[in-house]
């Protein structure tokens, strides 16, 4: 093995030593000197101050993931969008086109999820 | 990228731009079976621009990352047909059971183009993408019933093997990339010879868990009689045969492009798998009394005997043995789960037992699921009899003769329990002479199937010369 290569793997072992004392250390500190009060109040759920009650096991509704789920549809062709935007000029009209279809097809992902009511707040 | 490029791969942006199209479709219409029959359609009309390749000479497009040649072409066939029938069999058995329709005929095309996409990938990272985009699909589509749950758990507990299968086979990619610092099959194929064995060996034997979990290769198998059980029966089909057909077609591209086996012996390797599939499959499938259970390991079993094929690549029998015992297989495999289907639907079973009296009840089906389970014994004159014929031929000329004997024995075990489904149709007595009813479309897939059996058993000739040209422009 050259020996430039052992300095780099040297870097890679002090790397990982450094980021593993720098992350215990902190844990290890507030363990020995924070002080320590176990009242029963602390095992408690916090919920913003208000005490809480009945079973954590309610069902509530999950309406949001399908909010997610169309969004993703225009996070990704917002990557894909602006850094076509930004070489625009020079490209060719293939990847106008190209890019045309792109949409189209998120479109009709949008048409779909409109279509068959995931936009309805029911 | 040039427009020759483009037009090279107008089978596969055909099948893109169809399966978007259905989805319009579904929306457009409140009758679902349309959105089939279009489907079925759109595949069909897809064999024409596929057809048209089959003029063109092997060569690589899109900087080399996708092959146009006979064996791609041929599997592309294959895809297609298959995905064609399940179509046509799952418009009779989807309605009542899922209210989402339209989107299964759509799911299904895009896992067809996911296959057509394994099957010519020449480049790691577009394979890695095209296994990942037929696994996201089939794991849908194997949860498909969403109220059901055996449907439920197939979906989960084939998501989480292919999962792991799938990072497990990329950790192999990376280590023949970091091998060769190319992720192009050929260009790998240049560099491999200075890499280091016991590296190159490690690559092998990850990917091959990639590889084997799609074909259902032992010891990878564990997740397919579960997964055909409760998937809905057109796709527990249409996953023991596309999606096995286009795991070997992948996995023989791999290993006859990329690894010399002067240098890497992966040969008695895959030989010692396939004698252990074949085996092991046909010893579980003994005692199931599930009929997709039943299929499910006899599909083990067949991974086995089709890897034959792939140990023995040398000489003119075996390769081309394993693509026509794919066709061969993928009728007659298709045939037996459309009966299931159909008496799954009008049964409401799934147990072998319950097939009694199925000769009056339904002769026509039960006529055709005797020339099934007979084909997928190896009987002549059935398209399987040709495929085993090839395979255990290309063993000998390999020198493998203890691996063709290995599958003679196993072919006499596996017997037994395909006789005991036809026993059960024709000789047990019935519980009930109420004649089944037979719906058109379901019926029109058997038949199609049952005539493919037939018809390959009886005149090979073309699929022969199919096969061997298809072969011999693998290697570009």
């Amino acid at each position: 093995m050259p020996p430039n290569v052992v300095v780099d793997w040297l870097y890679v072992g002090v790397f990982a030593i450094v980021g593993t004392i720098m992350a215990a250390l902190p844990l290890a500190v507030v363990w020995l000197l924070a002080p320590r009060a176990d009242l029963p109040q602390k095992t408690l759920t916090y919920e913003s101050g208000v005490i809480p009650f009945g079973q954590a096991w309610a069902q509530f509704n999950v309406r949001y993931y399908l909010f997610a789920l169309i969004f993703v549809v225009f996070d990704v062709e917002v990557i894909y969008l602006y850094p076509w935007a930004v070489v625009f000029r020079r490209l060719s009209a293939f990847a106008f086109v190209e890019m045309l279809i792109f949409v189209l097809i998120l479109l009709v992902g949008l048409a779909y999820a409109w279509r068959k009511g995931a936009l309805e707040w029911v | 990228m040039s427009a020759s490029d483009l037009w090279s791969i107008v089978p596969e942006l055909w099948l893109a731009g169809l399966a978007i199209f259905l989805l319009l479709v579904d929306l457009l219409t409140a009758r679902k079976s349309l959105v089939g029959v279009v489907a079925v359609m759109g595949l069909l009309l897809s064999i024409i621009p596929i057809g048209s390749l089959l003029t063109q000479g092997a060569r690589t497009v899109i900087f080399g990352s996708y092959a146009v040649d006979g064996f791609a072409v041929f599997f592309k066939i294959l895809t297609v047909i298959a995905t064609a029938l399940v179509v046509l069999a799952a418009i009779d058995w989807l309605p009542g059971r899922s209210q989402y329709e339209g989107e299964f005929y759509a799911l299904l095309v895009f896992t067809a183009l996911g296959l057509v996409l394994m099957a010519a990938s020449t480049d790691i990272i577009l394979l890695a993408l095209s296994i990942e985009f037929v696994s996201l699909t089939s794991y849908v589509l194997a949860g498909y019933l969403k109220g059901d749950v055996k449907s439920n758990e197939a979906g989960v507990k084939y998501f989480l093997y292919g999962a792991a299968a799938s990072a497990v086979m990329l950790f192999g990619f990376s280590i023949l990339y970091g091998l060769t610092g190319s992720t192009n099959l050929y260009e790998i194929a240049r560099r491999v010879a200075n890499a280091p064995l016991p590296a190159l060996y490690l690559s092998i034997a990850l990917m091959l868990s990639g590889f084997g979990f799609k074909i259902s290769m032992v010891p990878f198998h564990q997740w397919t009689p579960d997964v055909y059980e409760g998937a809905p029966t057109p796709v527990a089909a249409y996953l023991s045969v596309a999606s096995k057909a286009a795991g070997f077609a992948a996995l023989v591209r791999m290993l006859m492009v990329v690894v010399d086996p002067g240098r890497l012996n992966w040969i008695l390797l895959i030989a010692v798998l396939s004698a252990v599939s074949m085996t092991l499959g046909n010893l579980l499938a003994l005692p199931q009394r599930n009929i997709k259970r039943m299929l499910a390991y006899s599909s083990i079993s067949h991974a086995g005997f089709l890897l034959i094929g792939v140990a023995a690549f040398r000489g003119d029998f075996g390769t081309p043995g394993l693509l026509i015992y794919l066709l061969g297989y993928m009728f007659t495999q298709l045939g037996a789960f459309f009966v299931a289907a159909l008496i799954g639907q009008q049964l409401g079973t799934d147990d072998i037992p319950d097939y009694a009296g199925l000769s009056r009840r339904a002769p026509v089906s039960a006529l055709l699921m005797a020339v099934f389970m007979l084909s997928l014994t190896g009987f002549p004159p059935t398209s399987v009899f040709i495929g085993k014929f090839y395979v255990l031929a290309g063993a000998i000329d390999n020198g493998l003769l203890w691996l063709a004997i290995v599958g003679v024995v196993n072919s006499v075990i596996s017997l037994y329990y395909y006789a005991g489904v036809i026993r059960a149709m024709y000789v047990m007595p019935a519980a009930s002479t109420v004649p089944l009813r037979e719906p058109a479309a379901l019926q029109v897939a058997l038949g199609i199937a049952g005539l493919g059996t037939l018809l390959i058993g009886l005149y090979p000739q073309p699929i022969i010369d199919l096969a061997r040209s298809a072969v011999l422009l693998l290697r570009i």
